[in-house]
């Protein structure tokens, strides 16, 4: 009912434009509906659901999921049926390692963030090469990918205890506030606005996007498929392991499975947010309305007392629901 | 790269030496080879009735794994299916009541079959990317499973100890008990497995199978409804996910919303490593065995290397990315080389 109401306002205050509008922006409307709809259930069910804290402590914790769900557009948009499983795996293992180099000193930040792109290179880079070159599927390359680092992280964890703090600037990023706002918004949006230019306005984003659009095209036009197939893979783990940084900071402290919670919703995120699965297009803001959609799901669900199982049912549901919107390609006899 | 005049019998043969069949044959004699070398009582009774045991529900999975990748699908939530299995088993078992173990086993098949027709509708129906619909359905698999059961554990009735050992059952009688000291029940619920594939084979679905793997859309434009054929492959995949959650419930007598998890991937590897193509259309199902006998026996090896146990699941992923690499990279070579000798 309330989404007849809106799309109804919103007729009224654009016009004739709105159909094509609506076309374009198609997922962007219907994950804010989401956000919406679940906001007007949790405000009826739940006390305190809809106060502003509240609303601003479910966007920060978003934010993670939508740094996430960047390394799965990225590759999800190069196409080749490309998928990340091994995401939050890689963020745990930087988390680990980084927590123990940094040691709460902050000129040891620089030395912690080289280790990540280390780590994210050789992992980004395995990933790539078995999934564009050996031509191995993406999921299966990844999932294989994500249980050697969760060998590495339990030998690790095996031989000494996981010692160590984050820097404090890495604490002001990811776990302080200015003012009511945490700082993490802040640096979600300067990262939104860097993917944009880097997707729509470099001639990367465009090799990117043709690449998964159509293969043969991007080949006759000069793109080297293969490469960057392998390198969005690369690019992903990068960004994975930044983020490990970042989860480290808003936490305090490593622990062994910080990340891999994160690799379900980041997909899920990047599925409800229109990145077409197919590859070849793909909106951040979606990506980023699908986390903050996913994570109110989340505290509705534990709110309501469901739990642990409640949330990964509810995130699988949604997921099915989404792929039978977008993805299915029924025949029609 | 033969010039002039090819000795078609040569050409036979390398043509037959190409089939990933015989590599399989190969690295499984080899595998089995090694594992009696390291382990001096490999072929003595009790040897082989913990290694069936050890090795059968990877099988199980395999089996329908491959049934499943042939007609050109692929199961991502085969573990937590398999967990699932075992959660609806042991929360509608009352440890007292012999009964109730008969109501689990309806239900739990009910939910097998259930899940199967999710995953096939999502697959054939809907067409949406098998790898990513069994994505999305194995969370909600694992929802299930831990809303029966948060925690490990629940119960089981007595008498389903028989699906992982005879003689632990003091009414069995004592042919059976002889029986299943030789040859276990893991031995037996595998023997279903083939029985069933090789009933399976033989009807025209069984062949369809292949046929809509290796190419969904001439299938379709020869009349075949590829949509209901790969619905069955997910459910006859099911079944066999079926028989090894009996299997584990039997061995542990509990429940796991987890236990499954790292079983999918192997599998997977499994069936690759038996020669069978992700690619859909090709390979054997049988195969698929000796693929889950050389993971094992793999793992088997490593464990005799006495490598610590917090390095095993590293070398464990390790093994599978590279058997899964290798047997594709071989199957891509071959294809080259054999398309090479037909002239083509």
């Amino acid at each position: 009912m309330g989404n007849s109401s809106i799309s109804a306002q919103a007729a009224s205050t654009s016009g004739m434009s709105v159909q094509t509008l609506y076309r374009k922006h198609k997922a962007i409307i219907v994950a804010l509906l989401l956000i919406l709809f679940l906001f007007g259930l949790g405000g009826v069910t739940v006390s305190n659901f809809l106060s502003f804290p509240q609303v601003l402590l479910t966007i920060k914790l978003a934010s993670f999921i939508a740094l996430f769900g960047l390394c799965q557009m990225v590759v999800i948009a190069a196409g080749g049926d490309g998928l990340d499983l091994s995401v939050g795996y890689a963020a745990t293992l930087t988390a680990v390692l980084t927590t123990y180099a940094m040691n709460g000193k902050n000129e040891k930040i620089m030395l912690a963030i080289g280790i990540a792109i280390a780590l994210g290179v050789i992992i980004g880079l395995l990933n790539g090469l078995f999934t564009a070159y050996v031509k191995l599927p993406p999921l299966v390359v990844t999932l294989a990918m994500a249980n050697i680092l969760q060998g590495a992280i339990n030998v690790y964890t095996a031989g000494n205890n996981i010692t160590g703090r984050p820097s404090p600037i890495l604490r002001v990023i990811a776990a302080q506030s200015t003012g009511i706002f945490p700082n993490i918004l802040f640096l979600l949006v300067v990262v939104a606005i860097l993917v944009m230019i880097v997707l729509y306005k470099t001639k990367w984003g465009l090799m990117l996007f043709g690449t998964g659009a159509n293969e043969r095209t991007a080949y006759l036009s000069g793109a080297r498929v293969k490469r960057v197939r392998c390198m969005s893979f690369v690019v992903s783990g990068v960004l994975a392991s930044l983020i490990g940084l970042l989860l480290v900071g808003n936490m305090g402290m490593a622990f062994k499975d910080m990340g891999s919670n994160y690799v379900m919703p980041s997909i899920a995120a990047a599925v409800v947010g229109g990145v077409s699965l197919s590859g070849g297009n793909g909106n951040y803001v979606g990506v980023i309305l699908g986390a903050i959609f996913l994570q109110t799901l989340t505290n509705l669900l534990v709110a309501l007392g469901w739990g642990d199982a409640g949330k990964w049912a509810g995130f699988g549901i949604v997921l099915f629901i989404l792929l039978i919107v977008y993805v299915s390609n029924r025949r029609k006899r | 790269m033969e010039s002039g005049i090819v000795d078609p019998r040569r050409a036979a043969l390398k043509k037959y030496l190409a089939r990933p069949e015989f590599s399989v044959l190969i690295i499984l004699i080899a595998m089995l080879a090694m594992s009696a070398a390291l382990q001096n009582n490999f072929f003595q009774p009790k040897s082989i009735v913990r290694n069936i045991n050890a090795f059968a529900p990877l099988i199980l999975l395999a089996m329908g794994q491959a049934i499943i990748i042939i007609s050109g699908g692929l199961d991502l939530s085969t573990g937590a299916a398999l967990s699932l299995y075992t959660c609806v088993l042991t929360s509608v078992m009352k440890r007292g009541d012999p009964v109730t173990g008969v109501y689990a086993l309806l239900l739990a098949f009910v939910v097998a079959i259930a899940t199967g027709v999710v995953n096939g509708a999502g697959i054939g129906y809907l067409r949406i990317p098998p790898v990513i619909v069994t994505f999305a359905t194995s969370f909600i698999w694992l929802g299930a499973a831990l809303f029966l059961r948060p925690t490990p554990g629940g119960e089981s009735v007595q008498w389903f100890k028989s699906f992982y050992d005879v003689s632990a059952l003091s009414q069995a009688p004592a042919a059976a008990k002889w029986l299943g000291s030789i040859l276990p029940p893991a031995f037996w619920l595998i023997v279903i497995g083939v029985l069933f594939w090789g009933f399976l084979s033989r009807t025209r679905t069984g062949r369809y199978f292949y046929a809509v793997g290796s190419n969904n859309e001439s299938a379709f434009e020869n009349g075949i409804n590829t949509a209901r054929v790969q619905m069955y492959a997910a459910i006859a995949n099911s079944v066999y996910i079926f028989l090894a959650a009996l299997f584990f419930v039997g061995q542990n007598q509990s429940g796991d919303a987890r236990m499954g998890d790292p079983l999918t991937l192997k599998a997977i590897a499994a069936v690759v490593v038996g020669g069978i193509a992700l690619s859909g259309g090709r390979g054997s199902v049988y195969f698929a065995i000796a693929g889950a006998l050389i993971m094992s026996l793999v793992n088997k090896i490593i464990f005799f290397a006495n490598i610590p146990y917090a390095y095993q699941t590293l070398v464990g992923g390790a093994i599978v990315i590279f058997a899964i690499a290798s047997s594709q990279a071989y199957t891509l070579y071959n294809r080259r080389s054999t398309s090479r000798l037909k002239g083509g």
